[in-house]
C-alpha cells in the first residue's frame, strides 16, 4: 500500500484496490521483493513488525526502502515505525533524502556502514530486524559486526550477498556461498534459509538468519 | 569504569552496571543544536556532558552508545520526541552531507570534460550538415571559413540575400520561405553551440586551473582536466603510476597490445600536447614517457596542495623535450 498517494518513486506502477493505492513492487528492482517471491518459507517472515525501528545497511537508491516504509510506517507514519538508512554514496544518499522529506520515519544516515560509532547513537535499542545490501568485499564481516551491536535477540538479520564481491575461491559459487553459511553459523547465528535470487538477480544469495543467543546483552 | 554517552546524555557506568553519575543535557532542544551534537559524535567527540563527566572522573573509559564492550544496563536514552528530534537532525545532517558532494571539484570536472565533448561533437555534426545543406542550393559559395560561413547563413533572412551576402548568383531552384527558415534556424542553433562551447571551455579552463594548478601549468588546463576525469578524481590521478599516466585514454590499444602482443600503445590523451603530437614519430614514444612522468609529480604536487609549479619548472621540462629532440633527428635505422 502506497505509503505517500499518487507518487511513484521508481516508475512502479501505481494501483488501487478497494478505494487503496498499492504500488508494484518489482523483483528484478529490489532484493528483499525477490526474497520474498523466492523464499520456501512465508515470504511475511522475511519483513519486520509493523511499527518497529528496523536499520538498513547500503539502502542504495531507496527502491526496498520505499517498500519498507510502506510496510512499516505507512501514510504518514501513522503506524510509527523507524526505518534508519545507512548508505556511504551521496549521490544515493540524494534520492534518500528526497523520499524522507515525504516520509516521517525514515531516516537517511550518510555514513560508513562499519563505522558504528558514527551512527550507532541513532539506533538507541537494537532493532528486531537489520537488512545489508553492501556489495563489496568483507561484507560479511560487516554484516556480522552489525548483527552484533544492534540486532536484538531473536531478531531478524538478513544478508544479501554479491558472490562478484567476495574473493573468489577458485571452487565456484556454491562453495563460496556455503562457506558463508558456515561462518553465519559460527558466529551464534542460526541461518534460516539461503534464497537462491538466480533469475531476479543472478549470483546473488540472501540469507536469512535469526539471532540466536548471540549476545544477551 | 566507563563513560558511556550518545548526543544527549552521559554516564559513567562502574563493572557492576550501576550508574555512578549521570549528566542530561538540559538546554533548548533545537534542530540546529541537535545536528551539532550528531556531528561532534560523528567526529568521534565527546559531547559537553561527557566532558564534564571525564573531567570527574578522568579514570573511566569513554565509549559512545553502543560499543561491545560497554556493561549492559539501563542507560538514559533519549524520549520519543527528542528521538524524533533527532530524526528530523539526521535528515538535516545527510542534507547537508550529500549538498557538501557538490564541492568536490572531480565531480564538477566530470560534467564539464564530458559535457564539452558532447556539445562539440553536436556542433560539428550540425556545423556539417548545414554546410551540405546550403551547398546543395549555392553550389557555388565555398566555405573556407566554416564558422563565418554558419553566421552568413544565421543572418539572412531570405536566400536572395544570403546569395547577394556571398556574392554569388541567385540559382535557378531555391529553397521555398519555411524551408529557408528552417536552415536559418539551423544556422544559429549551430552557432550558438559554438559559442556555449567556449564559455564551457572557459569554465573549465579556470576549474581546472584551481584544482590542478601544476599539471594545467604544465599541459594546459584542458589536458589536465582530462587526465583527471580519466583517472577518476585528482586523488587517484596522483596515486597512478607514470607508465598507467602516459597511455590514459589509449585502453583499447594497451589491451590489444596485452592480448595479442601488438606494439604497445606510446601514449594516450597526453597525445593532443604538441610537444608529442608536433614531434617526429620516433621520438614521442620517449617524450610521451618523460611527460607522463613530469605529469604524475605536478598531479601529487596538487592532491597534496604543494607549492604549485609555475613558469620555471614548466621551462625546466621544456628542455628536456628540446634535448630529447635534439638527440634523436634521424629515425632510427631499420635493418
Amino acid at each position: 500500500m502506497n505509503a505517500v498517494p499518487g507518487t511513484s518513486v521508481y516508475g512502479e506502477s501505481l494501483r488501487r484496490f478497494a478505494g487503496k493505492e498499492h504500488r508494484r513492487w518489482d523483483p528484478t528492482r529490489s532484493k528483499l521483493g525477490a526474497g520474498m517471491l523466492r523464499t520456501n518459507g512465508d515470504p511475511a517472515a522475511l519483513l519486520p513488525q509493523a511499527g518497529s525501528t528496523v536499520l538498513y545497511l547500503g539502502a542504495g537508491h531507496g527502491t526496498s526502502v520505499s517498500h519498507l516504509y510502506d510496510h512499516l510506517c505507512g501514510q504518514s507514519n501513522r503506524l510509527n515505525g523507524r526505518l534508519v538508512c545507512v548508505d556511504l554514496a551521496p549521490r544515493c544518499l540524494r534520492d534518500l533524502t528526497a523520499m524522507a522529506t515525504q516520509r516521517p520515519g525514515l531516516v537517511p544516515v550518510l555514513g560508513d556502514a562499519r563505522q558504528h560509532g558514527a551512527w550507532g547513537v541513532l539506533v538507541p535499542t537494537k532493532v528486531p530486524w537489520l537488512f545489508q545490501d553492501v556489495a563489496q568485499a568483507g561484507q560479511v564481516d560487516i554484516f556480522l559486526a552489525a548483527c552484533q551491536r544492534f540486532l536484538a535477540p531473536g531478531g531478524v538479520g538478513l544478508l544479501s550477498l554479491k558472490a562478484a564481491s567476495e574473493r573468489w575461491t577458485g571452487e565456484g559459487e556454491a562453495a563460496l556461498f556455503n562457506a558463508v553459511a558456515q561462518r553465519l553459523a559460527e558466529a551464534g547465528l542460526t541461518v534460516v534459509e539461503t534464497i537462491d535470487l538466480t533469475g531476479y538477480e543472478d549470483h546473488h544469495r540472501l540469507f536469512h538468519v535469526r539471532n540466536g543467543g548471540l549476545n544477551h546483552a | 569504569m566507563w563513560l558511556w554517552y550518545d548526543w544527549r546524555a552521559a554516564a559513567v557506568v562502574d563493572d557492576q552496571g550501576h550508574l555512578v553519575d549521570v549528566i542530561e543535557w538540559d538546554g533548548h532542544m533545537t534542530e540546529h543544536a541537535v545536528v551539532e551534537r550528531l556531528r561532534t559524535v560523528a567526529r568521534g567527540a565527546l559531547i559537553p556532558e561527557a566532558q564534564a563527566l571525564a573531567a570527574r572522573f578522568p579514570e573511566a573509559k569513554a565509549l559512545v552508545h553502543g560499543e561491545p564492550e560497554l556493561p549492559a544496563t539501563s542507560y538514559p536514552l533519549p524520549s520519543y520526541e527528542q528521538q524524533q528530534l533527532a530524526d528530523q537532525a539526521a535528515l538535516r545532517l545527510a542534507v547537508e552531507g550529500v549538498q557538501a558532494a557538490a564541492s568536490d571539484p572531480d565531480r564538477r570536472l566530470e560534467h564539464l570534460v564530458r559535457g564539452s565533448d558532447e556539445l562539440r561533437a553536436h556542433h560539428l555534426t550540425m556545423e556539417a550538415r548545414l554546410i551540405e545543406w546550403v551547398g546543395l542550393f549555392f553550389p557555388m559559395t565555398v566555405a573556407t571559413d566554416r564558422q563565418a560561413y554558419v553566421r552568413a547563413t544565421a543572418q539572412c533572412a531570405t536566400s536572395v540575400e544570403f546569395a547577394e551576402t556571398m556574392e554569388v548568383e541567385v540559382p535557378p531552384v531555391l529553397p521555398s520561405e519555411v524551408e529557408w527558415r528552417s536552415i536559418q534556424e539551423w544556422a544559429e542553433n549551430t552557432a550558438n553551440a559554438n559559442a556555449r562551447l567556449d564559455r564551457m571551455e572557459n569554465a573549465l579552463r579556470w576549474l581546472a586551473g584551481e584544482h590542478l594548478p601544476s599539471v594545467s601549468a604544465l599541459v594546459g588546463p584542458l589536458l589536465a582536466a582530462r587526465l583527471c576525469v580519466e583517472a577518476h578524481g585528482r586523488a587517484r590521478l596522483a596515486r597512478l603510476p607514470s607508465g598507467t599516466v602516459q597511455i590514459l585514454g589509449a585502453e583499447k590499444a594497451f589491451f590489444h597490445h596485452l592480448k595479442t602482443g601488438a606494439p604497445s600503445p606510446k601514449h594516450g590523451h597526453i597525445f593532443m600536447h604538441p610537444w608529442i603530437s608536433r614531434s617526429p614519430r620516433w621520438v614521442r614514444g620517449k617524450i610521451a614517457r618523460m611527460l607522463a612522468g613530469k605529469i604524475s609529480i605536478a598531479a601529487k604536487i596538487d592532491a597534496f596542495e604543494g607549492e604549485p609549479w609555475g613558469e620555471a619548472e614548466v621551462a625546466k621540462v621544456e628542455e628536456r623535450v628540446e634535448a630529447l629532440r635534439e638527440a634523436n633527428k634521424q629515425p632510427p635505422s631499420r635493418r
